[in-house]
């Protein structure tokens, strides 16, 4: 996923309340009465979040009038996981590179336990 | 509990640290990270090439590095070098911006080379911030208490799917 895409999704996540929100849903679905128990919240500025967290992919929510249960949805937040793993990973590869160059440029062979090409 | 961990503000800054022992003198090492002949060989991810490698190794001097993925995308980087201390120290901002050329994130990275023998230990730190507010998340990722919650969230979602 680029980083464009994972915009809206980062900016839904900056805020506290809503990164607590995903953290209770992440037990199971919830209504809006339930989530405004442990935020102390009232219901517009609740379901605020919930339309920012709604917009960006990370929940969706039930189509009946009364209850619309929330739910959280997996591939955005795999997204910004992924994100973050690969800015480590740049680096790991980057030294493993530098390994195998410097070897090479002493004219050395790989280790037997290095990796193979 | 859970709920109440994550109420803590997305930290505005990361750290990244990692090292590692390679087997050749530290001279030689330091070389390669400041020559740009020798860094285009090796820098960035496995299966990157490295089009545009502009280096300029003294305080105050650019460095602008274009990083080619297998899919063909570009990763430019750049930024500026604070410290060149042949051959034990060696500092630079670096910015890393998506693919418009925005500005994501701004990165202080140093370098340190310590002489074992014949070997040379390297450790890269980097202190990350965000530019923008929704890079701060991608730092607080780094974070190994919120790398747990994306765990746990991945894990409940994958058994529910």
């Amino acid at each position: 996923m680029s980083a464009d895409a994972l915009s809206p999704v980062f900016s839904a996540l900056a805020d506290p309340t809503r990164r607590a929100i995903l953290a209770r849903l992440a037990l199971g679905e919830s209504t809006v009465k339930e989530l405004m128990e442990p935020f102390d919240m009232s219901p517009p500025a609740i379901t605020k979040h919930l339309k920012v967290l709604e917009k960006a992919g990370l929940i969706s929510r039930g189509r009946e009038a009364q209850w619309r249960p929330c739910r959280l949805e997996a591939g955005p937040l795999r997204g910004v996981a992924d994100w973050v793993e690969d800015y480590r990973r740049y680096w790991e590869q980057s030294f493993d590179r530098l390994d195998d160059y410097l070897q090479k440029l002493q004219g050395k062979k790989r280790k037997p336990h290095g990796r193979k090409k | 509990m859970a709920a109440k961990n994550e109420q803590a503000a997305a930290p505005q800054q990361a750290e990244l640290t990692l090292s590692r022992v390679f087997d050749a003198p530290r001279e030689l090492v330091f070389d390669v990270w400041t020559d740009p002949k020798h860094l285009a060989q090796w820098w960035g991810p496995e299966m990157f090439t490295t089009p545009v490698c502009r280096v300029d190794a003294r305080p105050g001097g650019e460095l602008y590095i274009v990083m080619r993925g297998p899919d063909g995308q570009e990763y430019p980087m750049k930024g500026v070098y604070q410290e060149v201390r042949r051959p034990e120290r060696l500092s630079f901002t670096n910015q890393a911006m998506d693919g418009s050329g925005v500005e994501l994130l701004e990165g202080m990275t140093t370098v340190s080379f310590e002489a074992l023998g014949a070997k040379t230990r390297v450790t890269v730190r980097t202190v990350m911030r965000a530019k923008v507010p929704q890079a701060a998340l991608a730092l607080a990722g780094m974070e190994p208490g919120w790398n747990q919650t994306l765990d746990r969230l991945g894990a409940h979602l994958g058994a529910a799917a």
